[in-house]
């Protein structure tokens, strides 16, 4: 860390003056050193799970917080992964992390072709109302969920999902429509005139030029598209709660439960380690594709 | 130049997501609504007692935990504010130095990427009032410092806050970055050679070019805190008592453990409208502003 502001010196060029040079490196290290600890503030949580999910209890007991593990153990890890308690039952985090790749495939695949046609259509082509309802579509993208949530508990209940993946992922699909059919409108209205004309002289025929022009020229917002959703779906707390069911619950209404209601002897580092087992898909994601990563989050904030 | 089957093809591709808007929303925000006048308990009730129609409201505003939430719903909202004010001051200073600019924002933006329980539990842990950092304040010769927040209903909003804080200032930050590289580059070139001092630079010159970012951040913001409720969840699950539930606490526990249908579509209701009120005028001023900054190029 220390370095940083040490190799920021001889850039800083800014005045001619000597003078002034001086203060201005002085003031860039001040600067650095500032941003370092503000990085440090940041790290202090996750190096505090990390630390304790490899503690020992009696290290715990000790009190002190922030120290290192004495001997690394990975004992809480294996506890929390295959024994860690919900209520009465004792099955570990595995159940949950398979729920919340089985509740992630199939809330992907309803959000994103949902959202990607509805964009294509009204980007690309000539509809009444078009911007109305883009209009409508950025209020409901602010709608709190728990004005919606009873309507949608019973009309799930109603088609005889409620409590499976599906009615999950149906959920994720309906409050994710709003946003994702911005984003990929405002990717798709940047397709130049030129290439929608010869499209449309060539077939005109709206699912061919989706399928064999539009679709392959979407990477870039798909990436961006799919790591927000997939961040998004599997930290999601509350639609995981409320819709999967019993057996069904993803990875963090498990660990919420396990944490929060459990009673008793409160065994902290396995249940560090089983809050850094849920933290670690999204955080790979995030330190792999972190461009995308951002471009996902801004995104949603610049059509404001 | 459009086929006949290409009128009818866009219409057929945009069905879904109409019948999704109209059910799902409209028709779904209604439905709250209209229950919010009845006596629903547990099943959906359609009878609506004229002589007494607003009697869902008026329990509300009666219940305790109601005022309670609305109170902590201001206090998060003026805390979590901070968050934006460090996002710039960040923003700021990794702007001025080019240098490492990625490092920092990954350093800083990552809590995004967690999920909200699980930030809270590392709080969570991290006030523990016998094992966490006030231990190691007391340690290190800090006898008298407290960091137990979490344990007093008169702190433990505080706790929230800060942990809220934490989690969303590297969003803040991402997006003011953003807003400071669409500043035109000749500004700071100018600035330079007129040695104004950099706060006074930020001060009168960036801020107020910056105002759409500022008011973008804000209906994040407002938007966020009407939603709060995992992180109060996986903090204090409300407690000690009452004292951390927010309007989005209070909504879905009046469903899901008091299964009062009327009652907690009234306070759903509610959060639309403190969301509209917040969220409708700041859109308004941000076309206005943006309507009158058009007229004023042309």
């Amino acid at each position: 860390m220390s370095t940083q502001a040490a190799d920021a010196v001889p850039f800083a060029r800014t005045a001619p003056a000597a003078r002034r040079r001086r203060r201005v490196k002085g003031s860039s290290i001040a600067t650095y050193a500032f941003l370092t600890m503000c990085c440090l503030f940041f790290a202090v949580p996750l190096y505090v799970i990390v630390v304790t999910s490899f503690k020992t209890m009696p290290q715990i007991i000790e009190g002190d917080i922030f120290s290192l593990p004495r001997a690394w153990t990975l004992e809480p890890w294996s506890k929390a992964w295959n024994e860690l308690c919900t209520g009465i039952e004792c099955n570990g985090i595995k159940s949950g992390f398979l729920n919340s790749l089985a509740i992630l495939a199939p809330s992907l695949a309803l959000s994103i072709s949902l959202s990607c046609v509805t964009g294509y259509a009204l980007a690309l082509w000539r509809v009444r109302w078009a911007n109305g309802y883009l209009f409508g579509l950025f209020m409901c993208a602010f709608v709190p969920f728990q004005i919606i949530m009873i309507p949608l508990i019973l009309l799930t209940a109603a088609a005889r999902i409620y409590g499976t993946v599906w009615a999950v992922a149906v959920v994720h699909a309906i409050l994710s429509m709003p946003l994702l059919t911005l984003m990929f409108r405002n990717f798709y209205k940047d397709v130049p005139v030129e290439l929608m004309n010869a499209a449309m002289m060539d077939s005109g025929r709206f699912w061919r030029i989706f399928f064999e022009i539009i679709l392959p020229m979407s990477g870039n917002i798909m990436v961006v598209v799919l790591i927000l959703m997939i961040t998004g779906i599997w930290n999601d707390y509350l639609i995981g709660l409320t819709f999967a069911g019993f057996g069904n619950q993803p990875m963090t209404v498990i660990v919420a439960n396990s944490l929060i209601t459990s009673r008793g002897e409160v065994i902290y580092n396995v249940d560090m380690a089983a809050a850094l087992i849920t933290a670690i898909p999204p955080l790979v994601i995030y330190f792999g594709l972190g461009r995308f990563f951002v471009q996902g989050i801004t995104a949603g904030a610049i059509k404001a | 130049m459009a086929l006949r089957m290409s009128r009818i093809s866009p219409l057929v591709a945009l069905a879904p997501s109409a019948a999704v808007t109209l059910v799902a929303f409209v028709g779904a925000i209604l439905w709250t609504f209209y229950m919010s006048f009845t006596e629903s308990r547990r099943f959906p009730d359609y009878q609506i007692d004229l002589t007494d129609w607003g009697r869902q409201y008026h329990r509300l505003f009666n219940d305790g935990a109601w005022l309670i939430a609305l109170k902590n719903l201001f206090v998060l909202g003026i805390g979590s504010a901070l968050a934006i004010v460090f996002g710039f001051l960040l923003a700021a200073l990794i702007n001025k130095e080019k240098r490492a600019e990625g490092f920092f924002r990954t350093a800083m933006l990552y809590p995004l990427a967690v999920s909200l329980i699980v930030t809270g539990l590392a709080w969570r842990w991290i006030m523990n009032p016998s094992l966490g950092a006030e231990n190691f304040l007391h340690e290190i010769g800090f006898a008298h410092a407290k960091f137990n927040w979490l344990a007093e209903p008169n702190t433990a909003m505080y706790g929230v806050i800060l942990a809220s804080v934490w989690q969303s200032t590297g969003f803040y930050l991402a997006l003011m970055l953003a807003g400071l590289k669409s500043i035109n580059p000749e500004i700071w070139n100018a600035a330079r050679l007129d040695g104004a001092p950099f706060w006074r630079l930020y001060l009168e010159i960036i801020v107020p070019m910056m105002k759409f970012t500022f008011l973008t951040c804000a209906i994040l913001l407002s938007l966020g805190v009407v939603k709060a409720y995992d992180i109060v969840v996986a903090m204090t699950n409300g407690g000690p008592g009452q004292s951390t539930w927010t309007p989005a606490y209070f909504a879905i526990n009046a469903y899901s453990i008091r299964s009062n249908i009327g009652f907690a579509s009234a306070a759903a209701v509610i959060m639309l409208a403190l969301t509209a009120a917040t969220f409708l005028p700041l859109v308004a001023l941000v076309g206005w502003a943006r309507g009158r900054e058009e007229r004023a190029a042309t």
